[in-house]
């Protein structure tokens, strides 16, 4: 190709302009002419984009996904960099601040794909947390979220296979694999590992006591004695630097959460099962909404010891849609269980028990609002103030609730907060007066009393570091999944048993469409095609994974077309084994639009 | 334990055993000579470990994160001499890297107190703090991780693979961001300089602590916890070290020395105060055969 040409062989404008101008030289003017044409002329820059992660010690998966592909954005002519932090500092930047070019983490995903809702409407993009944090904005996305939502059975599934097709198309982000959840457990001292997974805060209820499961299950039979205490270890000291279970960016999936906070109904075995609730009744309201009147257990308390009452209940939801309740100018809603709260229209306690909720969302939809925790009115109702740090307002429309860090939390759940070690450990203890303490289980026949005094939580340095405490007995589980690396070494020791799940959470690559190039859904897409998905699960997950092209995938939601497999998959890798081929990289985003130097660099416009 | 077995194992052929006979007369008035310099040690050590707790949160606010840069300077530098470096190496330099380097630490101290002059002694405490204080700012201000948080796939986190406690241990002192200077090379480093100005008072320790210092140095490497860009700067945090060691030395020691302290050589003043002891010590003959018999 000779200079003046671009690829097809036409004259560019640039040779058509230094033509025309050639001719012009004649005149002084036409020099003149010429020069300013030439300077006022950007020659424009490099493509250059950070890719903020977090270090291998947290997730070795994710660092070698964002340094994988900056190796093959700079084969394709990008200035790439990874920016390594920690998770809170890289979900505060990410889901609060907006201040990235592309990101890689996990999402926690949710059993109900309404959770897609937050995560991709436009009209959510302005908020903060796993609400839209692309500043992704398409009209037809819009659309099919609000269809879902409203919709059921077949033509939801049908709605909510188009909505991921399109997803796929646009990536707001790239989807990259789905983990299997894999931890160590000794088996000596508790059972009861496999029936929830260890990410989920049932896990501990469930747990017994070796040698004792078949007693604890049949109601009405002898509680067996507590086991002195369970010691569990974990990669991520978020857990205990803060208890604040609507502060975003210390939270992952909410496990000790949620046995410090309970709900209304807790969902497993498939269905939204009562919890604080006794039982709920739906009604259909004249205006596109749902009531549902929740009546609570008798008897619940806080574990401060004041009465847990359906005013609460009601306060938190309305707290929940705005931390402000009303204060500022506009509402400042909790960046967490956004999708539940989003549904919820209005909340009033008809009395001490009973609390009515209406719900914009189709019947399917509507019964996860009643998993949001359930807050103490008396102790979240001062956080609605501005935040401030000692008098002076530093961010606008954040409230002290955002940024609590909540040191002596308050809940209804199972446990509740002995001591908290900032970076060290965190230990809860059971919680006497609840219900399941009472042995008032009925409807929950599946759970008994707290097998344990205490639950120790340890953070340690690294997935190996976890595995050897385990190893050693000094932790009876690790409750952070562990690097595929890990797993042999499990294998070795007889001790120790595996637990392997598939997770709901997903590995993706996130795009800033507020920042050029990502905005440009073509660059999105190309970008796209340089995440050697495979080629990642079979290196750094040990095949403990699966690639996807849906962060629905591995769920009964997942259209035929979109699954992994044979055919050739959508926005399949430009290359192989994990390596780049460079000229059809290039030729990708110069399809896409996109130019490049004498110097094999891509330019921005 | 293995740093005590260490110490005792090297101290009577380096130190000499009548030099090591003395010491016990003489450790209680140099203690307390060097009570003040001891004082500010301790006191940055104490800053240190309550700086390392509250310091990454500081840094994320004010620091300046530089790993991205670090790989675009040296590239995969540090895979490349993993890979070279055999199994037994890796032992050697993964035993190098915790125990070789307290050894290396504490085992100056404890010969530069059995010899009459002081200096050396003053100079590596005085040494050893600046190299503390001037790597807790630059942690404060450069965030950058290791090798083996940046590039996994191709950088074992080999110390603690082949022994995961050091991590468990090593994780209560050490922050995962606190990897630029690497402080294990300056301090080696340091150790190394003042052997070398004291080689004639102890020819063997320069020799064993140049071996166990750059040991240390490619340890860091090798083991893929530092960067090679750490290494540079940690050598040149060292030569810092001791050059305003010597300042503070010439500041409080220089005048009472008379004529010494004008000579800015710190050569020349080395061998002058070598001098003395030689006269003044009827024992050091003795000295000698013993060293050479050990």
């Amino acid at each position: 190709m000779t200079r003046g040409e671009d690829d097809d062989g036409f004259p560019t404008r640039r040779g058509v302009l230094a033509t025309t101008a050639g001719v012009g030289l004649a005149s002084t003017s036409g020099c003149i002419r010429r020069l300013r044409s030439l300077m006022n002329r950007e020659t424009g820059q490099q493509v250059s984009v950070r890719i903020k992660t977090v270090p291998a010690d947290k997730d070795p998966v994710a660092v070698t996904i964002a340094r994988n592909l900056a190796d093959n954005l700079e084969t394709a002519g990008i200035e790439s960099r990874v920016v390594l932090m920690p998770a809170d500092e890289l979900l505060r930047d990410v889901l609060i601040n907006h201040d990235f070019d592309l990101y890689v983490a996990t999402h926690a995903g949710a059993s109900d794909p309404d959770f897609l809702r937050p995560l991709t409407h436009s009209r959510f993009a302005a908020e903060t947390g796993w609400q839209n944090p692309f500043g992704f904005a398409d009209l037809t996305v819009d659309d099919l979220l609000e269809e879902q939502r409203w919709s059921q059975g077949r033509s939801r599934r049908l709605t909510v296979e188009e909505l991921q097709r399109e997803l796929v198309r646009q990536q707001p982000f790239t989807t990259v694999a789905v983990p299997d959840d894999v931890w160590a457990v000794r088996e000596d001292r508790f059972v009861g590992w496999r029936e929830f997974g260890l990410a989920s805060p049932l896990n501990y209820v469930a747990l017994r006591p070796t040698g004792s499961e078949a007693a604890a299950r049949r109601p009405g039979a002898e509680t067996p004695a507590r086991q002195d205490e369970l010691r569990v270890v974990t990669t991520d000291s978020r857990v205990t630097e803060n208890s604040n279970p609507i502060a975003v960016e210390f939270r992952n999936r909410g496990t000790f959460m949620g046995l410090l906070y309970d709900s209304l109904a807790r969902e497993y075995d498939g269905s939204y099962n009562p919890w604080l609730a006794e039982e709920w009744t739906w009604e259909e309201t004249g205006d596109d909404a749902l009531d549902v009147t929740v009546r609570l257990r008798e008897d619940l308390t806080w574990h401060d010891g004041s009465d847990l009452t359906a005013s609460d209940v009601a306060f938190t939801y309305r707290f929940l849609s705005d931390t402000s309740l009303g204060n500022q100018e506009s509402s400042v809603p909790a960046p967490q269980y956004r999708a539940q709260t989003s549904l919820v229209e209005s909340a009033e306690a008809l009395d001490d028990r009973r609390v009515r909720l209406r719900v914009t969302a189709s019947h399917e939809v509507a019964e996860s609002v009643l998993t949001v925790p359930i807050l103490p009115e008396r102790e979240w109702r001062p956080m609605s103030k501005e935040a401030d740090i000692a008098g002076v307002e530093v961010a606008e429309g954040t409230t002290e609730a955002l940024v609590w860090d909540n040191p002596e939390p308050v809940g209804s759940g199972p446990l509740q907060l002995e001591r908290r070690i900032a970076g060290e450990n965190v230990s809860f203890e059971p919680f006497e007066d609840h219900f399941l303490e009472r042995g008032d289980t009925a409807p929950n026949e599946r759970f008994g009393r707290i097998a344990f005094t205490s639950l120790d939580v340890r953070v340690a340095p690294s997935s190996t570091a976890m595995v050897e405490l385990v190893a050693a007995d000094d932790a009876d589980a690790t409750s952070s999944s562990l690097a595929a690396d890990d797993v042999p070494r499990i294998g070795r020791n007889s001790d120790l048993e595996l637990v392997v799940e598939q997770s709901r959470s997903y590995y993706h690559v996130g795009f800033n469409a507020d920042v050029s190039p990502m905005s440009n859904t073509r660059f999105r897409r190309t970008v796209a095609r340089l995440v050697d998905k495979e080629h990642i699960v079979r290196t750094v997950m040990g095949g403990y994974a699966s690639p996807v092209a849906s962060p629905l995938d591995g769920t009964e939601w997942l259209p035929s077309d979109l699954e992994w497999g044979e055919s050739a998959p959508r926005l399949s890798f430009l290359g192989e084994d994990g390596q780049p081929d460079e000229e059809a990289a290039r030729e990708a985003f110069e399809n896409a639009g996109f130019r490049y130097d004498e110097d094999g660099r891509l330019i921005a416009r | 334990m293995v740093v005590t077995a260490l110490l005792v194992a090297t101290a009577i052929p380096v130190i000499g055993f009548v030099r090591l006979a003395e010491l016990s007369n003489h450790v209680r008035p140099r203690l307390r000579q060097a009570a003040p310099y001891l004082g500010v040690l301790a006191a940055t050590l104490l800053v240190n470990s309550v700086t390392r707790r509250i310091g990454p949160e500081v840094s994320w606010i004010i620091g300046w994160e530089i790993t991205g840069i670090i790989y675009g300077i040296e590239g995969t530098l540090v895979p490349t001499l993993q890979s070279l470096s055999p199994p037994w190496l890796v032992t050697y330099f993964s035993l190098t890297y915790v125990y070789g380097y307290v050894y290396l630490l504490v085992f100056p101290l404890l010969a530069y107190l059995a010899i009459d002059d002081q200096e050396p002694f003053r100079k590596t405490v005085v040494a050893y703090t600046f190299n503390y204080a001037i790597g807790l700012m630059c942690y404060l201000l450069f965030i950058a991780y290791g090798p083996r948080n940046l590039l996994p796939n191709l950088v074992d986190p080999l110390l603690y693979v082949n022994w995961p406690r050091s991590q468990i241990l090593t994780s209560e002192v050490n922050v995962n961001t606190n990897v630029f200077p690497s402080l294990h090379t300056s301090l080696s480093a340091t150790v190394a300089i003042l052997a070398y100005r004291t080689r004639d008072q102890y020819p063997r320790w320069l020799a064993a602590s140049v071996v166990v210092a750059i040991s240390v140095i490619f340890s860091t490497m090798v083991l893929g916890i530092h960067w090679a860009t750490d290494v540079v700067a940690g050598l040149v945090l060292a030569v810092v070290s001791v050059r305003l060691a010597d300042r503070v030395e010439d500041r409080h020691h220089g005048e009472a020395e008379g004529d010494e302290a004008d000579e800015s050589d710190d050569e020349e003043r080395d061998e002058a105060d070598e001098a003395r002891p030689g006269v003044d010590e009827p024992g050091d003959d003795e000295e000698l055969d013993a060293t050479a018999t050990a």
